[in-house]
Parts: structure tokens; sequence; C-alpha cells
């Protein structure tokens, strides 16, 4: 099976380690999606599985085979750049061509690949010109084609998209997605985008500081983070996180939110610290409005709402902090004024460790 | 920008006073060209009289024949070519790949290799030292030694390291990861990309092959061997000494001046023709070898 | 202290040691590993390079090891390794004869007259050009006053002959209308420095005018916009926006050229001097070409070369060392 296999992968500079320890398993077939802020680690992690950056520690296996001293070009392996990197002095044909005349296969072959990758990427009839005449999005898909035209075991993905602008970002976006439904072949995509993370993945790979911070599927990403930055990182506008005193109630655990009460669910971790520090997340789409002074609802001060067609971000404050909450307006316009507290629905709400930053998910539910 | 009647009348009267003066910078530049030029043309007495001032007077290409007639000047005339082309070929071969492994942030050592050659900008051993040392090496009187031993200088290097530093380096990437070795991926991608720094380190080497006269005159007795620039010299040393020789002329149609004028022009010509290429290519050479580091 | 001692022979010390050595001799084995995984990835950049390097050993390093016979009494038969060492009686015969003096003295008046007369044209060519409204006559001049650069010396010294010349030479000529002798310039110690320093300037100054443009280039426009809408005078934003713009390229430039102060382009002094005009006219390149390469005298006319090699060398090293100060990026 074609997987790629990461065992305790490090990378140092010198005496400075930027990886620390990656273990990954990417399956056969799977998009596998690295996100992070910039220096987390991803590209250069991503650079060690084409080959481009040697590997200081661990062992990094292509298809069940230790591939750590083998050369990229014997690796099987398929790169998109940032910046595209194709060769100005060639037209596209030749660009999409060029892995395959390096490695001298027969004209004929030659031909007939180019021409089915170009057919794949509607790039039929721009085969004669050069990159500098073709639009961002067309030279998009030369570089995958220059790709595709190989038939790699495995695709490398480093931010292809983050050269085009919004709209055209969307577009190759889903491109991007179709081509590897249809293709089938074990990609590895870094981004710093976690929309272009959450749209593409089938498993996404958070990274921070050269570590992983969390696996898993989209959803389960966005539903059960598993620390607060996951949490703050991935969803936009980001998860609103207010610090909490532990408190208990009749029907079960609550957050003390200044002088407000939010009902929790009745997690394990909870029982028996009343009185501790927490933080909870509230992602904006799950907070409820609720008109000012509301019964058993969190006050706050909205000091802005922006419109933006069908919904609407309500700006407040919320312990000196800003609260954002993203509502409909098609049935509620009319209420937004009068918004002066929110209420969330005890499952809807995460708890984080006030220390650690970790999430407790109650049994069950650990990664 | 370029819309004069939005000018004040100070700024009119500036702009074009700008431009007279540059204008007389101009003709007092091209001036002594066209002095020689027309000296070349003209009856050997006139210009001996000096009545030569901006056009030929007695127009006769008298001293051409007598120039062009010279076994020694077509020997160095082809012995110049010999040093350009294959002088300019070896330095390519020599900097290009040099250069390009300069660039590499891989290359072990890259602060070490790069004082190396910037060193050679900073201290010369001097005339002496680089004399015996070519007499040492068998080079003396040899068309090898005026080959190689010029190939190579430190601000070409520095102008082509640059330039390929400025390439990113996903291009190399993306070659190797097609399957490129490091020789293809010099010779298929960042050569084909540098062809502007390429054409003008081999511009600067032709021009300074060209006009190369001190090493070749020092290095080369061999009167076979000698290129335009030493054999010019020669002319111009022996007719400006030999009296006798110019008043023994005084009435012919060419004279010490017209010859000297008439092999001046004729050695001047390729330059003047490869100057629309110089040209588009040394400002920004200039310039991209003027920042290191 | 003493516990110290007590310690150093005890078990638990000696496997640290062991230890110690163990891990060294790892991290050597891996950082040999390293580096042979690195060759082996990457030895064709090494191909690449030797050749370049080896030129540079050959012909630029090779010579500053000959440097020494400059502390030896060199015979050709003996070679630079053999011949006998003799201190520094070289340089004291130098700096007691009066033509090496002389030529140092003539060195640095040209270089100073060089520096004085030669160094504003440029800027003040560029700052013109900048002014020069339209394009086609900016580009016309522009490739005019380049060419010179690109003339050999021996064309620029032929044509200062002949335009010189005391019978034919149209200077002569033109002094004549006014009633003035014949001068036979090239003969006349006080004129030497005038024509060549006049001759330089004429050559390179459309050249050296190239950077200045190219900083004047990155002036952003909205400076001169905004000097336009507040009523400035095109000669206003010369002296109060282009000028001090390019200040510091200037001061680099300069400092550039103080550090070079010793390089004086000596092959346009062999082609343009003759005895009667060494007074002026002899610098130290050409002191060395005389007494060396014509004279044979090549130990001596060494040590010559090595005292201005290694004074240029300081000069140049300081030149660089304050230009990085003014401008991060260092010149050549």
């Amino acid at each position: 099976m074609s997987g790629v296999n990461l065992e305790g992968i490090t990378k140092a500079y010198g005496g400075f380690q930027v990886v620390h320890g990656i273990d990954l398993e990417v399956q056969e077939k799977e998009f596998v999606v690295l996100v992070g802020p910039s220096g987390c680690g991803k590209s250069t992690t991503l650079r060690m599985i084409a080959g481009l950056e040697e590997i200081s520690g661990g062992s990094l296996k292509i298809d069940d085979r230790v591939v750590n001293r083998i050369a990229p070009k014997d690796r099987d392996v398929a790169m998109v750049f940032q910046n595209y990197a194709l060769y100005p002095h060639l037209n596209v044909e030749d660009n999409i061509g060029f892995g395959l005349r390096i490695r001298k296969e027969s004209k004929e072959k030659i031909a007939s690949s180019v021409e089915e990758v170009a057919g794949i990427l509607g790039l039929t009839d721009y085969l004669k010109r050069r990159p500098a005449d073709l639009s961002g999005g067309q030279r998009q898909r030369v570089a995958m084609g220059r790709a595709i035209v190989r038939q790699p075991k495995v695709f490398l993905f480093d931010e292809p998209l983050s050269n085009l602008d919004a709209k055209l970002r969307t577009q190759m976006r889903a491109e991007i997605k179709r081509l590897h439904k249809r293709l089938g072949v074990t990609s590895i995509y870094v981004t710093h985008d976690q929309v272009e993370a959450m749209t593409l993945a089938d498993r996404i790979v958070v990274m921070h500081d050269g570590r992983i911070e969390q696996v898993g599927t989209p959803m389960e990403l966005f539903q059960y983070p598993a620390n607060t930055f996951v949490a703050e990182f991935l969803g936009s506008p980001p998860m609103n996180m207010v610090e909490a005193t532990v408190g208990a109630s009749d029907s079960g655990p609550i957050a003390i939110v200044g002088s407000a009460q939010v009902p929790l669910r009745r997690l394990p971790e909870l029982q028996n610290c009343v009185g501790e520090k927490i933080i909870i997340g509230i992602r904006p789409e799950f907070a409820v409005p609720q008109p000012t002074g509301t019964k058993g609802a969190v006050p706050i001060t909205v000091d802005l709402i922006e419109t933006l067609g069908s919904e609407a971000l309500l700006h407040a404050t919320l312990q000196d902090k800003p609260f954002v909450i993203r509502t409909e307006t098609m049935t509620s316009s009319n209420r937004l004024e009068n918004v002066g507290a929110f209420t969330v629905p005890p499952e809807m709400i995460r708890v984080f460790d006030a220390e650690s930053g970790r999430a407790l998910l109650g049994q069950g539910k650990a990664q | 920008m370029a819309n004069m009647n939005l000018y004040s009348r100070g700024d009119k009267l500036f702009v074009i006073t700008n431009m007279v003066l540059i204008g007389l910078f101009a003709l007092s530049t091209l001036y002594p060209f066209i002095y020689i030029t027309s000296l070349s043309m003209s009856a050997g007495f006139e210009a001996r009289a000096g009545n030569v001032i901006l056009t030929p007077v007695g127009f006769t290409l008298e001293a051409y024949s007598k120039v062009l007639s010279e076994p020694q000047f077509w020997i160095s005339y082809k012995n110049t070519f010999i040093y350009t082309i294959f002088g300019t070929l070896m330095s390519l071969i020599l900097i290009i790949p040099g250069a390009y492994a300069l660039s590499r942030p891989q290359l072990y050592g890259r602060r070490f290799w790069n004082l190396m050659v910037a060193f050679t900008m900073w201290f010369h051993a001097g005339l002496i030292p680089f004399f015996l040392n070519m007499r040492d090496l068998g080079l003396l009187d040899s068309y090898f030694g005026i080959i190689i031993g010029f190939a190579v200088s430190g601000f070409n290097i520095i102008l082509l390291r640059n330039f390929f530093e400025g390439i990113p380096q996903s291009f190399e990437e993306a070659a190797r990861m097609d399957g490129a070795n490091e020789f293809q991926v010099l010779w298929r991608v960042y050569v084909p990309l540098s062809k502007p720094a390429i054409a003008t380190v081999a511009l600067f080497c032709i021009v300074s092959r060209w006009n190369g006269f001190f090493w070749a005159m020092v290095l080369l007795q061999d009167e076979e061997k000698i290129p335009l620039q030493v054999y010019l010299r020669k002319v111009i040393a022996e007719l400006s000494d030999d009296e006798e020789f110019a008043t023994s002329l005084l009435n012919a149609s060419y004279s010490v001046e017209t010859v000297t004028a008439s092999i001046i022009v004729c050695s001047i010509i390729p330059i003047v023709l490869i100057y629309p290429f110089l040209q588009k290519y040394f400002s920004k050479g200039i310039l991209l070898g003027g920042v290191k580091e | 202290m003493s516990s110290d001692f007590d310690t150093a022979g005890s078990p638990a010390t000696e496997t640290l040691v062991v230890n110690a050595k163990e891990s060294v001799r790892e991290r050597r084995a891996a950082q040999i590993q390293r580096v042979g995984d690195h060759l082996k990835r990457e030895w064709q950049l090494y191909i690449m390079l030797l050749p370049m390097v080896v030129w540079l050993i050959v012909f630029l390093y090779k010579p500053m090891y000959g440097l020494q016979i400059a502390f030896k009494d060199y015979s050709i038969f003996k070679g630079v390794a053999n011949s006998p060492w003799i201190g520094f009686e070289h340089f004291q015969t130098l700096f007691s004869n009066d033509q090496f003096l002389r030529a140092v003295k003539n060195t640095l008046i040209i270089s100073a007259y060089g520096l004085l007369f030669g160094f504003p044209v440029p800027i003040l060519l560029a700052l013109m050009f900048n002014e020069v409204l339209s394009q086609k006559f900016k580009k016309t001049t522009q490739t005019i006053v380049y060419l010179p650069h690109f003339i050999s010396s021996v064309i620029i010294a032929g044509i200062v002959i002949t335009a010189f010349s005391p019978s034919a030479g149209i200077v002569n000529t033109i002094l004549g209308w006014f009633g003035v002798d014949s001068v036979y310039f090239l003969t006349r110690p006080e004129w030497f420095r005038p024509i060549f320093i006049g001759t330089g300037i004429w050559q390179e100054a459309g050249f050296q005018s190239i950077v200045y443009l190219a900083a004047i280039a990155g002036v952003s426009p909205t400076l001169y916009e905004s000097a336009v809408v507040d009523g400035a005078s095109r000669w206003q934003m010369m002296w109060k926006i282009t000028l001090p713009s390019i200040l510091p390229t200037i001061i680099i430039m300069l400092i550039i050229r103080i550090g070079n102060i010793l390089e004086v382009s000596f092959e346009m002094i062999i082609l343009l001097y003759q005895p009667a005009t060494y007074s002026t006219a002899d610098v130290v390149n050409t002191f060395i070409y005389r007494q060396g390469l014509q004279g044979g005298q090549y130990d001596f006319a060494a040590a010559a070369g090595l005292f201005n090699a290694v004074v240029a060398f300081i000069l140049v090293m300081t030149a660089n060392a304050i230009s990085k100060r003014f401008s991060r990026t260092s010149l050549w």
C-alpha cells in the first residue's frame, strides 16, 4: 500500500530543533492536511518527506520502504510548490513533460502522457504557451500537471493556493478535491489556512511549535478540539475562550463566569473540583443571542454588529475580552439591537483545563 | 511629467539649459571618434598639416589599403578573435558551474569558498609574482596561457552567483524532484533562466579580451601570437617616434596620423558592432555585481 | 577542592568519562555519516566548484606564495623556494630609492586629483540625465557617453597621442588659431597629469553615472509629486530631493574610491608616459613594471608590489568596513 509513515521524525538546524518527533500514519489514497501557524514545522516536515531536507532523526517510510537516505527523485513522490516553480523558458507542454524527459522516456510516451494530463486539467488549448502568458489558475494547473504526469505514489502540496486571490482559491480548492477523488493518490497538503484544511482533508494534522497538536477528521477537530490551541486555530471566527470557575448546581456542574452561571455537561473530570479554574470554549455559531436581562443568560455588551447578509456577527465584550456571536439575520434581524446576553446548550460548550489547556472531553471521547 | 506646458518659465529655462549642457558633453565624447575617423580618410599631407578638424580633407582610403595590406595586421586580428572567442568560452566554462555551486545554500563551507573568491578582489600578489608564475607554468608565449590565465575574475563570479541566488530555490527543488541531477538542474533550468546575467558576463569577458593589452604585451614575444592591441601599440609607438619616416611621407597620400587613425578605426569596429548588445546588459550587470552578501 | 580529588578515581566518575568518550565518538561517527550522506547527495556541486577553485589556486593564490621572493635574493635558476632569504633588504633599498618614493608620491597625487576632479562629474551627469524630459534624447546621449568605457586603453592612448601631436594634432591646430605656439604636450611633465586625468574622466564619467542613475531611479515618485504640489521648481527638486536621496550612494562610492586610491590605471600611464615625463607620471605599478618586467629585478620589484598590495588591502578593507556601516550591504 502506498502509505506514508513517519516515526519520531525530527529536524534540527545546528543545535536548533524545529521539528520534535512527528508520528503520523498516512493511509493509502488518503488526503492529509498539515495545518498550523507559520513556523510550526509543517513545511519542513513536508520537505523532509519530499527529500528536500535531510531528516535529523526518526524514520520515514513510503510504501513500507524506509526512504530517509533516498534521493528525492527515487522516492516516487511529486510536489506542487507554493510559487509553482514553472520553468519560464519552457512552454506548458515542456513544463509538464520535463520530468519525463529527464527520465529519458520515449517521445511518444511523453507526448501521450502530457496530452492525457492536459486533458484532465483542461490545459489542452494552452500547451504551446509560456507560463508568463497564463492566468494564476492556469499556472496552478500546470504545476499540478507536472506532478500528476509522473504518476507518483504520493502527492505533496506546499501551500499551493496561497498565491491566488480569494475567488480563485475557492475554485482551485474544489478542483484539487475533485482531482484527488478521480486519481485517488495519497496526498499530503500543507497550508496555514484552516478553511482549506477543513474543506480538503480526510484528516487534518494540526501542528504547533514543531509538534503535532491533534490529528483527526475535520469534524472531529471542529467538534472536539484536543486543546485550546486547536480550538482557537480551527473555525472562523475562532472559538470564544472564556475564563471560568467550576461550580456545582442541582442539575450538574456549572461554569461561573463573573456573576453568571453556565450549565455544563456532566463530565467525569469535573467531579470534585468545584472552585478550580477552567476555560470554556464557545463557538460563535453556538451562542444563542438573548435580549438584555434574560434570566439564566450570560450578560454581554454588544458594541458592533457586522451584517454579512444571511448572517451577522455580533462583536461583544465579556470580561474585557472580545466575544463574537454569529447569528442568522433572516429570522432574527429585528432583535439584533436588543441583544445583551447569550445562552449556550451545555453540549455545545467545550471545557479546557485552565493550566494545561487540554480539553476535558468526558469518557469515550478521548481523542 | 513630460508636459512642458505645465512648467513655469524658470523650469523651462532650466530644462533647456540642462539639455544643451548634456548635448555638449555627449558631443565632446563623440568628437574624438569623429576626428579619428575623418583623419583616417584624409590625405596624408593634409593630416600632417593639421587641416583635419571635423570632416575628411582630401578624401582617400590609401591609409586603409596600407593597413590592410600589412600581413601582421591580419595575424593580430585573427589572434584577437582567437583570444576573445576561446577566452570567453573558457571563462564561462569555469565561472558558470563555480558560481552556481557557490550560490547553493546546501554547499558545505560556503562561507569559506566565497571568501576565497572575494579575497582575490581585495589582495593581489602583484605583477611580478603573477608573471613568474606564468613563466614557471610554461605559459609564456602561448595561446593557451593567455586564454586560461585570465579566465576568471572575482567580479564576474560574484555577479553570476548573486543572480543565481536571486532565482527561487524551488526551481532547483522542483527539477530535482523531477529527477534531474545537479548538472541537469544547472544546464536545463538555471542557465536558461540566467540568460541576461550570463550574457552580461560574456560581454564583459568579450570586451576585456578584445581590449586586453598589458599582459599580452608582457607575456607574448612571438609576433605570430600577439593580439591586435599589442600590434596597434607597436605601430603607434614606432610611427610616432620615427620622425624620419614621418617626414619621408610628407607628400604621400597617407601619413603617420592617417595610418594610426585607420588602424584605430579598424579595431574599434567590432566593439561598436556589439555595442547595442552591450548596452542592453551592462547597466543591469554592473548593479548586479555591486551588491554582495 | 580536595573532595574533587577524592572522587576523581571513583567508579562512578569513570563511567561518566567513558560515557562522555563514547558520546563524543558517537557524535563524531554521526557527523561523519552526515558528511558522507551529504557528499553522496551533493557531490556534483563540488565537481562544479572544483575547476574554478583550482584556477584560483593556480593563478591567484600560488603567486601569493611567490611573493616571498620580496624577502629573498631571487635567482631564476634556484626558483622561488630555494633562493636564499635576505630579510628586509629589498625594503630598505626601496625606501631609500628616490624613484620609488617619487612613484608613491605620484600615485597619491594622481589619485587625489583624479578624485577631486573626476568624482563629482558622474554625479552631475546623473543628476542632469534625470532632468532630461525627452526619453529619446536621453537614450541617445547616454549611449554616446557610455561608449568610451568599452574602448581599449591602447586606442584611447592612440587618440590622445594623435590629438596632442605637435605637428598635426587638433589641439595644437586650435591653439594655432589663437597664435599660440605648438606645444609637444606629451613630453611636458606639467601637462601629463591634466591630460591623464582628463582622459580618465572623458572615458569613465558617463559609465560611472550608471550607479547614480540607478540610485535616482529608486527615489519614490511621490516625493516629487508632493514637491510639485508644494510649488517647488525643478532646480529645487534636484537639490532638495534627488541629491539628498542619492547621498548614501555618493558616500559609499566616495569611500570606495578613497579605499582604492593606490589603484591608478597604470596601463594607460605606460601607454602615455615617456622618460621625459617620468617625474610626474611614474606611479608604483609602472615603477614595478620597469624595474621587474623590463629590468629583471624581480625580487626588488616584488617587494615594491608587496608593499603596494598590503597598503591597498588595508585601505580597501577599511573602506569596506566603513561602507558597511553606511549601508548594511557593502559594495565590492
